[in-house]
């Protein structure tokens, strides 16, 4: 029987994806479950039969941050940048990037309002594969 | 999860806390790691009245400053360091982050009440204050937080705690100055704790406002600080607590939840573990938070210990930071909580942090707490812990015994 044998195999397509401008959650064949971060095993009935599947990328924002000091070194990114918990319409949850406003701040954010996906440029995936979410436009 | 049945207080299963030792917390370069480990235990040790020989259990728990040093506990260095070898039994090491000290309660009590020990020593050394800044960063920026899912957003510990404090202060309606005075509530206990790395620092809400923002809504002194320091305690049946002491402290039950890993996991980032632990701890001790004297409740940001006070049903939903603004938890308060000054004011040793408020609650206890700091009687005390992104929800329900 196949499994998944090695973090590559688990996260690879989730990077894969975000390079193509979509967001993805895994699903199990088995019971429907989507799951978010991605497991070896199905966390409801703990089957193996595991795929990936495309989302909305609608939610809700459920909290987000902003980091003014101490980025990590091995990040590589200049301080201030935002950080978001979302809760996607499909269920799943994730942490991601939050896109600056016109203004250049994070200021319009607000706990448990909607955001969508919005990816980042090609380059920035390809060093930093997450998810950026941003404020429907119009709101 | 329902408990099993606790040991008969008073029986030979029944774990007693009977000594602590702790050394002060901060910034101290000249002290090392080793030094600190065997003073701690020293005074654990002479408090608890026993001989160093009648150890024969060792419980260690890791230092989080490096790997060699943590190599070095692994490897029964205590052992040798303490006169021990080729006398105990065993030294091993327990792990959960924060909530170790809660962990190794359980594991010291377990090697007690099944008689595969009958003297245990649990002892923490961290040199997290005299360490690199920019390495502990990177550290707390990689250990704990998962690398291909929030790594990938640079995540860090300050992050995680301003993402917290952000749900936390949405929920309840919480203003900056109403967080900000738990810092103030934990800075006047520290002032009474000659152990505290801030014991000689008033603290204003003022001035608390007025640092610069770390990561939104957190401000440069809600975030705690990186302190060298080293604790211990003795365990040992209440059979032979009995023999030598007029009082000691049991556990009167305990309760417990890992609610995730990643943070980003979470569905109640507002709540975190806190109020299913309760559910079982309360029911397990038969008496709750309206029987207890005080509480030690981790706390390396504010909203970390608003949060679990509300789900110990210490506070009402929505009510612990107003609560601290009120001065409800201050010293002359109604309610004292985290008497040595917190993780916040007392210093942030790494795995030591709730090390300390366990101790601390233990001293309390034992009346053996400095008397402007002494919780007056103090019989019953609530301890709470959490590790990692506060991936769990730890609780220690002590009780005082007197022969």
């Amino acid at each position: 029987m196949s499994y998944i044998e090695n973090a590559e195999q688990l996260t690879g397509p989730f990077g894969e994806a975000l390079a193509r401008g979509e967001l993805t959650v895994q699903k199990c064949n088995s019971c429907g479950e989507l799951i978010m971060y991605p497991k070896y095993r199905c966390p409801s009935c703990f089957g193996n039969d595991l795929d990936w599947c495309a989302v909305s990328g609608r939610g809700q924002l459920l909290t987000y941050t902003v980091l003014r000091f101490g980025a990590p070194s091995s990040f590589d990114v200049e301080p201030p940048y935002a950080i978001g918990v979302v809760r996607l319409d499909e269920g799943p949850q994730l942490t991601g990037r939050l896109h600056a406003g016109a203004d250049g701040t994070w200021d319009h954010y607000r706990c448990d309002e909607p955001v969508v996906f919005e990816p980042a440029d090609a380059a920035e995936v390809a060093q930093r594969p997450a998810a950026w979410f941003a404020a429907p436009r119009g709101s | 999860m329902s408990n099993m049945p606790y040991p008969q207080p008073g029986s030979a299963s029944d774990a007693a806390f009977i000594g602590i030792g702790e050394i002060p917390s901060g910034k101290y370069p000249k002290r090392g790691f080793m030094a600190q480990l065997v003073e701690a235990a020293a005074r654990a040790i002479q408090d608890s009245g026993l001989q160093h020989t009648d150890i024969d259990q060792l419980v260690l728990i890791p230092n989080l400053h490096g790997i060699p040093d943590q190599a070095d506990l692994i490897f029964s260095r205590v052992a040798e360091e303490l006169g021990l070898h080729g006398r105990v039994k065993s030294s091993m090491m327990v792990h959960s982050g924060g909530s170790t000290s809660d962990n190794a309660t359980r594991a010291a009590a377990g090697l007690v009440a099944s008689g595969q020990a009958r003297n245990v020593l649990v002892v923490q050394s961290e040199k997290w204050g005299s360490a690199d800044l920019t390495e502990m960063v990177d550290m707390l920026s990689v250990n704990g937080i998962p690398r291909e899912w929030e790594g990938t957003s640079g995540l860090q510990f300050n992050a995680i705690g301003g993402l917290i404090t952000q749900r936390y202060m949405h929920q309840s309606g919480s203003t900056p100055e109403e967080m900000a005075s738990v810092c103030v509530a934990l800075r006047e206990w520290a002032r009474l704790n000659p152990n505290a790395m801030w014991k000689d620092k008033e603290l204003t809400v003022e001035q608390v406002l007025a640092s610069k923002l770390v990561s939104d809504p957190i401000r440069a002194i809600e975030c705690p600080y990186l302190a060298d320091g080293a604790a211990a305690f003795v365990m040992t049946s209440a059979t032979e607590a009995r023999r030598n002491h007029d009082s000691w402290v049991r556990i009167g039950g305990s309760g417990g939840c890992v609610s995730h890993y990643s943070s980003g996991q979470d569905a109640e980032l507002g709540e975190l573990g806190w109020p299913k632990a309760a559910v079982e701890a309360y029911d397990a001790a038969g008496w709750g938070p309206q029987d207890a004297d005080l509480a030690e409740v981790y706390d390396s940001y504010s909203a970390v210990l608003t949060i679990a006070l509300e789900g110990l049903g210490l506070s009402k939903k929505g009510e612990a930071a107003r609560d601290f603004h009120a001065k409800r938890f201050s010293p002359g308060g109604e309610f004292p909580v985290n008497t040595n000054g917190g993780l916040l004011s007392a210093g942030h040793t790494g795995v030591g942090g709730g090390m300390a408020l366990l101790v601390e609650a233990v001293r309390q206890l034992l009346h053996r707490a400095e008397p402007e700091r002494q919780v007056a009687g103090a019989e019953r005390c609530i301890v709470g812990g959490s590790g990692g992104s506060y991936m769990d929800a730890q609780i220690m329900m002590l009780e005082r015994v007197e022969k």
